[in-house]
């Protein structure tokens, strides 16, 4: 379990910076593709394979392909490039540096909470993962179940509205 | 569980990364991305170790949000690829001038 966490964390953080790094845009699409499974990989080891497959499904299934078509559609080849200048490549790594850096302070000094809950690993083996998300989705999160849905017909108007011709 | 923690601290430190140097608009999109997916894995490890399960309904409601603007920030970059004709996000620069 440890080598594979290791294994993976490898490929998710090589993919990411390949996906920030390479020139070409469809490049970036396809590491960013490999990251997603590297993901998905850690939710199998987080006991989660529902959401594992809603990774793949969901993320390099329909989101990416929408990525990947609309760089066909921009005809990004032949548009011409434009470099990042040295002053703001700076300003840029420095920034999240500082980010990393706070994040990390509080990763470490925090004390972590007694584990309250219920669903050890034993237990979702048992009942099974995708019964449980279904139990808590249909039950506890009803409301915020019908606002998602809600939330995506006002996506698909607005993505009709904004690449129609004309507004 | 820290394990987890620090390599999404990592991812999501990349993203940024991105968002600030990348001046294309798509890869800017994807950098984003990368910033979701990083802050999902941080609400799975955490829910797995306090034996919850509210953590990992989260992460379905992210990826409903993630999709929906999935599909209004490509919708966008279309209309902004036609107007400009090109996709360079320095363009967008009316509020400034």
């Amino acid at each position: 379990m440890e080598a594979l966490f290791y294994i993976f964390s490898f490929i998710a953080i090589f993919s990411a910076l390949m996906v920030i790094s390479m020139k070409n845009p469809l490049t970036s699409a396809l590491y960013l593709i490999l990251c997603f499974f590297a993901f998905s990989g850690f939710y199998v080891m987080l006991d989660m394979q529902f959401l594992a497959v809603m990774q793949i499904l969901v993320y390099a299934g329909a989101i990416m392909v929408l990525v990947v078509l609309v760089i066909m559609i921009l005809n990004i080849s032949k548009i011409k490039r434009v470099e990042t200048d040295f002053h703001q490549k700076f300003i840029g790594i420095l920034i999240s540096l500082i980010i990393f850096v706070e994040i990390i302070f509080y990763i470490i000094n925090g004390s972590q909470k007694k584990s309250t809950g219920i669903f050890t690993g034993a237990v979702i083996k048992k009942i099974g993962n995708t019964q449980i998300i279904g139990e808590f989705l249909f039950t506890k999160y009803t409301l915020s179940f019908e606002i998602a849905s809600v939330l995506l017909f006002v996506a698909i108007i607005g993505a009709y509205i904004f690449a129609k011709k004309k507004f | 569980m820290s394990n987890y923690l620090i390599l999404a601290t990592i991812i999501f430190t990349i993203g940024a990364a991105g968002v600030i140097i990348r001046k294309n608009l798509i890869v800017v999109f994807m950098s984003l991305e990368l910033m979701f997916n990083s802050a999902n894995l941080g609400f799975v490890a955490v829910s797995n170790a306090l034996n919850l399960v509210s953590g990992d309904i989260f992460v379905i409601f992210v990826m409903v949000v993630a999709a929906a603007e999935a599909a209004v920030a490509l919708g966008i970059a279309i209309a902004f690829y036609r107007e400009k004709g090109t996709a360079d996000i320095d363009e967008a620069s009316e509020l400034k001038n």
